[in-house]
């Protein structure tokens, strides 16, 4: 039996080419008309997401662990890490401020993360969940995907707008380059991430 | 088939990706490892008051380098004190040690200027002064004010003992001959020997002035005393005139001693004058019982030894009369004196006064005695002088209150005003009235003698024998008989006398003139030849 529902290109050896997007027989190893390689599925694609995202939520913890910011005032800096300066505006009641960097900084990496995580897993296990949720979730991960470089941004405006000599200085943490280091990294895991995998569990190619 | 081969391969295959995460989680632990290891201590600082202390803000600071920062701050078990726990940097860790202080630094305004102003705006900060001590400890008590001098500044820490707390107070300048070479770092009052103990501290290298003869006195306003000497006005610095200090130096005549070890206590005199007045460490207490009035005679007053000071007077012992109890016979007043030896020259030590106790034991068998003398007549004030009066028996040492006693007599105004009234009371003593009584009777008697007839004719037969005395005075007069007589048998004798004479000249040239003729004797001639 084969690995690919009957009625699909890949049922059928015809892989598409990566650059070009010519399909053409898998057999050939090479696209016939760009010379790129063919694969029928990105090849190592869970083991790579996995890896990325592992590496992903290594890094996250430093991001939050470290600060992010430093504020220097008159001499005296302040030190804040993104949590921490997530509950400074709320103190200061800037929340709609604070509900953008916590939804930019927190909760759209660590939803990626445990997205991607499960999307792995599932496939992995051929878990019997619904492949429309599957699909779903992964477009929902591709989207909020755009967004998560927010708090490496505002960190970079601050840095560069908040220059005034000795009077007030901003200037960016350790925990911005890693922080900078888990968008990258969730990026790169998304990328590898075959979401056709998805969809090759089911039997046949319904609807 | 091929697909089934291709299957097993991509499992078998172990992704190189796998690196990635691998090479980060070694970075993370290894990272995590180092923050642990290079961590520095974590150091308790109690502090009365939490004020502009912030956990996790605020900064441990030396030398206005951050070496820490506070984690916590909370109550004590006893809830009556802050407990800080602070994390200090790995490298800094050796400037923990036994007497570190730690501080708040605030903005104050004092004395010696304004300071922390910048955390005025940033927030305060603790400071830290490292310790001289043992390295390694952990647990520290924080200081409420800034030390005045930092732990492990050069120099010496002297205590000054005083009985009043006076104008000084912490942080006041130490000044020798007007410049300044310390500070007083704290003042509290001393419950057991009742008094203000400061605790002083001279820089380096003024240190080596201060030795075991110096004297401290307060320096601070003017001083204006009226005394048996007269009247004397000091003043010191002008700044000190404003905000007080301590004054520091040698009396007058006094070797500086030897060198102080750290911690020694001094007497914090209350002016110049009364270092001057008690310049000496040691000294000799007597007392003296004075049995006449001592109105004048102040605590302080001279005592002096033949117009040389010896010592003062302390005060008047009569609580330990009354303890004696009192006789109702006219009870002598007692005088507690001091008598110091190194006025005499005598070694300012143990040696001397012996020395001087000897002298004034002997010296009261000879007659040395203790009497109240006129120090000035306009105030009033009286001294005690210390003089020999031979004439005086001997007396010997006794003793009062558990010191010893010198005699005492009384000269001066005071001696007068005794002999005078002696002399009224010898007076009035003698028997007038009976002389007088006397005297009446004899002249009464004389009187009738006086009045008796013989008495009377006494005049009349008196005329008549100066009329016979003039009588025989004319008869011995130049023209008289009897003088021309008296004058022929003068002449006479005369003549006799010179015959006399040529009979005594012969004889001596020949005496056997009485038995032989004379003989003639030839002209003496020249002798031949001679030109």
């Amino acid at each position: 039996m084969s690995a690919f529902p009957a009625g699909t290109a890949a049922a059928a050896g015809l892989a598409c080419c990566h650059i070009c997007r010519k399909l053409a027989p898998q057999a050939l190893r090479r696209c016939p008309r760009c010379g790129g390689s063919l694969h029928l599925r990105k090849p190592e694609s869970l083991q790579r997401t996995l890896a990325l995202v592992l590496t992903a939520a290594l890094l996250y913890l430093p991001a939050n662990l470290w600060p992010i910011m430093t504020t220097s005032q008159l001499g005296h800096s302040t030190e804040n890490t993104i949590v921490g300066g997530i509950v400074l505006l709320m103190h200061h009641g800037s929340y709609p401020i604070a509900a953008v960097i916590f939804v930019a900084s927190v909760l759209v990496p660590i939803s990626k993360l445990f997205a991607l995580s499960w999307l792995c897993w599932s496939i992995l296990r051929h878990h019997p969940a619904s492949h429309r949720e599957r699909t779903q979730l992964y477009r929902a991960t591709e989207l909020v995907g755009k967004w998560s470089m927010t708090d490496v941004f505002v960190v970079a405006i601050l840095v560069a707008l908040i220059q005034l000599g000795g009077l007030l200085r901003v200037t960016a943490g350790a925990a911005a380059v890693a922080f900078g280091g888990v968008v990258i990294v969730t990026m790169l895991a998304a990328e590898s991430f075959d979401p056709r995998l998805i969809w090759d569990q089911l039997e046949t190619v319904d609807e | 088939m091929s697909e089934a081969r291709a299957e097993i391969a991509e499992r078998r295959r172990i992704s190189i990706i796998w690196l990635v995460p691998l090479v980060a989680l070694v970075l993370g632990i290894g990272m995590v490892l180092y923050t642990f290891v290079s961590q520095g201590p974590l150091i308790t600082i109690v502090f009365a008051d939490a004020e502009g202390i912030e956990a996790g803000n605020t900064k441990i600071k030396v030398l206005n380098v951050e070496v820490g920062l506070v984690e916590s701050a909370k109550l004590g078990d006893d809830l009556s004190k802050v407990v800080v726990k602070a994390r200090i940097d790995k490298a800094a860790a050796p400037l923990l040690r036994e007497g570190t202080q730690f501080w708040v630094v605030r903005p104050r305004i004092g004395t010696q200027g304004v300071s922390g102003l910048g955390t005025l705006l940033s927030g305060g900060y603790i400071q830290l002064a490292p310790g001289t001590g043992e390295p390694g400890v952990r647990s520290f008590e924080g200081l409420e004010e800034p030390p005045i001098t930092p732990a492990g500044t050069p120099g010496l820490q002297l205590s000054l003992l005083s009985e009043r707390a006076g104008s000084v107070s912490s942080g006041d300048p130490i000044l020798y001959k007007g410049f300044r070479i310390g500070r007083v770092e704290s003042a509290e009052l001393d419950l057991e020997s009742q008094g203000i103990r400061y605790s002083a501290f001279i820089t380096a290298p003024y240190d080596a002035l201060v030795t075991s003869n110096t004297r401290f006195w307060n320096a601070s306003g003017i001083s204006v005393s009226a005394s048996a000497d007269g009247v004397a006005v000091d003043t010191a610095a002008l700044e000190t005139l404003l905000i007080g200090g301590v004054a520091m130096g040698l009396p007058e005549g006094i070797e500086p001693g030897t060198p102080v070890a750290p911690g020694e206590s001094f007497e914090l005199y209350a002016s110049f004058a009364s270092v001057n007045e008690r310049p000496y460490k040691r000294s000799l207490q007597y007392v003296v019982r004075f049995p006449q009035s001592v109105r004048g005679l102040r605590p302080g007053a001279p005592v002096e030894y033949r117009g040389v000071r010896l010592g003062r007077v302390e005060r008047l012992l009569l609580r330990e009369q009354a303890l004696e109890g009192l006789t109702g016979q006219g009870m002598p007043i007692p005088v507690l004196i001091r008598v110091e030896p190194g006025r005499l020259e005598l070694p300012d030590t143990k040696k001397g006064m012996e020395e001087l106790a000897q002298a004034v034991e002997i010296g009261v068998g000879h007659g040395l005695r203790a009497t109240l003398a006129t120090g000035s007549l306009i105030t009033g004030s009286l001294y005690v002088s210390l003089d020999f009066y031979p004439d005086e028996r001997p007396a010997e040492m006794g003793s009062f209150a558990g010191h010893a006693t010198i005699p005492s007599i009384t000269t001066g105004l005071a001696g007068m005003e005794q002999k005078v009234s002696l002399l009224l009371d010898r007076l009035n003593a003698l028997p007038l009235d009976a002389t007088l009584d006397r005297a009446g009777q004899a002249l009464a008697s004389l009187n009738r003698v006086l009045d008796a007839p013989d008495t009377r004719a006494l005049p009349a037969s008196l005329e008549a024998t100066l009329g016979e005395l003039r009588e025989t005075l004319d008869s011995v007069s130049a023209e008289s008989a009897l003088q021309t007589r008296l004058l022929q048998t003068i002449d006479e004798l005369d003549r006799t006398l010179a015959s006399l004479r040529g009979l005594l000249g012969t004889l001596e040239q020949q005496p056997n003139a009485l038995f032989f003729n004379r003989e003639a004797v030839e002209d003496p001639q020249p002798p031949a030849g001679s030109p």
